[in-house]
């Protein structure tokens, strides 16, 4: 069923990922097959020594075996990741810790935020960097943190500093960072079976072989296509997923603070500004993060364009698009009451 | 006969499986809905709890404008008595208007205009008018998903039989703040 509103838009994102989520087991049995073919061309594992059909029907049969033994693998990369990454992402992006008595204010607009979801307050923490960005971390309760720049607190208004939290804090609702986490390791174990294989062919292109398989030519055709396919797509899925809760982490933010316009000021704010440092499962969690070169990024990008986000909470959201910021601040927001009444203050 | 009767229970489960689901939506949609009305009332009571401070802060400055307050007061009165959403949306924008016009009055007041509780009062409620503008778009919004879910096919066939019968109102402007809207739209001439 297609989007008409907020909660639809969210619905449908979130089915979406679902069905992403769900494509990395199916890309990892691809991928482990198609290395098995290869393998059993190469001949260092044995065929049956009949028709093609015959070999690649043998080569299933494994997958019974090896399967169980990469997601043993991938428990255990996400238990190491489950307890060093916060550790590791505080030590790459130096952001420190801040409390109440230094930042009341920020502190407080997301004091109130964690209060309305009835959340327990995640950390906050600045970055003393002077592009505009925020991200959020923590895989389980008691970890959680949102952190943003310096600079984005400097130039964002408070409405549109509320809304940036409650992006964030909706990726922290959402449980977001344990999702990415997840799609990254998955991604992460394909990718290094995928360069093994590449590797391997490299060096045993001339070495020599147990037993010569007389399929040897197609299965490693096959195996190769399954291993560059499954390779390629993992990553895909990985950035599409990415960004599809970037879509539900905005339509959240207008959820929590019921104000379409402030999320797309900001997203204006920090359109072309919002560069910053970190490694790849970090980037992902950020703001905003888009690629530095043209082209493909559309398949490789974690974040939609700053463009479709705003579309897509003007068309769902109700909000207004005031259009590319120019480094002043926006027209204030006419009295509600008369012309005649002078802005308060 | 078995394939057959396979066949029909797998039809039946499926279609049993669209109207729960579609069912659900229109529960979560509705909580929703209601939800965010919860919003606006939270900001309107505000609202209404300031009212009376600000009505005796303008007496004791403004005294020849009894009607106006008096308006106010009522207002706020009806505002504060109402209960179904319709009465509220009506007495609500009554109270927007007479405030409007309490504001327009005290323009005439030099002394009025620079009490400092009066500032106050001022930026307070102009600060609720906007979260109410935000939390009022925020409602109809929701409405407007209810509402377009409920007519979607094939929802729409069996929405009556569960309680949906009927699309749910949204929370207008009045009908002073359209007519200003009207005539501030921006004119549009492709003529030289």
């Amino acid at each position: 069923m297609g989007a008409v509103g907020l909660q639809t838009h969210i619905w449908a994102n979130n089915t979406r990922s679902i069905l992403l989520l769900a494509g990395f087991p199916v890309l990892m049995v691809c991928i482990i097959y198609g290395v098995q073919l290869i393998l059993m061309g190469f001949g260092f594992l044995p065929g049956t020594g009949r028709g093609l059909g015959d070999d690649m029907a043998l080569a299933a049969t494994w997958l019974g075996g090896t399967i169980p033994t990469a997601l043993v693998i991938a428990a255990i990369w996400f238990a190491m990741s489950y307890f060093g990454s916060q550790t590791m992402i505080d030590l790459m992006t130096g952001a420190r810790k801040v409390e109440r008595k230094s930042e009341p204010e920020l502190y407080n607009l997301l004091e109130n935020l964690a209060i309305s979801r009835g959340l327990r307050t995640p950390t906050l923490r600045i970055v003393d960097s002077d592009s505009l960005n925020a991200y959020a971390t923590g895989l389980h309760e008691g970890q959680y943190s949102v952190t943003v720049t310096r600079g984005l607190v400097n130039t964002l208004s408070r409405d549109e500093l509320e809304a940036v939290l409650a992006h964030e804090l909706t990726h922290v609702i959402n449980k977001d960072v344990r999702t990415m986490v997840i799609a990254s390791i998955f991604a992460g174990i394909i990718s290094v079976i995928a360069e093994l294989v590449f590797r391997g062919l490299m060096y045993s292109s001339g070495g020599s072989r147990r037993d010569d398989n007389r399929n040897a030519l197609p299965l490693v055709l096959i195996g190769l296509a399954f291993a560059v396919i499954g390779y390629a797509l993992a990553i895909v899925i990985r950035m599409m997923l990415s960004r599809t809760r970037e879509y539900v982490a905005d339509a959240g933010a207008v959820e929590l603070t019921k104000n379409p316009d402030a999320m797309i000021s900001a997203l204006r704010k920090i359109e072309g500004r919002s560069s910053l440092k970190g490694p790849d499962e970090l980037q992902q969690m950020f703001l905003d993060n888009q690629p530095d070169g043209r082209g493909l990024e559309g398949l490789f990008a974690s974040h939609p364009p700053i463009q479709e986000r705003i579309d897509a909470l003007v068309k769902f959201g109700g909000g207004r698009d005031p259009g590319p910021w120019n480094g002043e601040a926006y027209a204030p927001e006419p009295s509600p009451w008369d012309t005649s009444v002078p802005a308060a203050g | 006969m078995l394939t057959t009767l396979i066949v029909i229970a797998v039809i039946v489960a499926v279609v049993l499986f669209v109207i729960v689901g579609a069912y659900n939506r229109l529960v979560a949609l509705d909580q929703r809905a209601d939800q965010s009305f919860a919003d606006i009332d939270v900001q309107l009571k505000q609202r209404q709890d300031l009212i009376p401070n600000l009505v005796e802060t303008v007496k004791g400055y403004a005294t020849h404008e009894r009607a106006t307050l008096d308006a106010v007061t009522q207002a706020r009165a009806a505002a504060a008595g109402a209960t179904s959403v319709n009465d509220k949306v009506q007495a609500e924008n009554m109270l927007t208007a007479s405030l409007g016009r309490l504001f327009a009055v005290a323009e005439a007041y030099p002394d009025l205009k620079a009490n400092t509780n009066y500032l106050e009062l001022q930026r307070e409620l102009s600060d609720i008018e906007n979260k109410l503008a935000a939390a009022r778009r925020f409602f109809n919004n929701a409405v407007g998903e209810f509402n377009a879910v409920r007519r979607q096919f094939p929802t729409v066939l069996f929405a009556g039989m569960v309680g949906f019968g009927a699309d749910k109102p949204f929370f207008d402007v009045g009908e002073g703040d359209r007519a200003a809207m009207t005539a501030a739209a921006p004119k549009v001439s492709f003529t030289a």
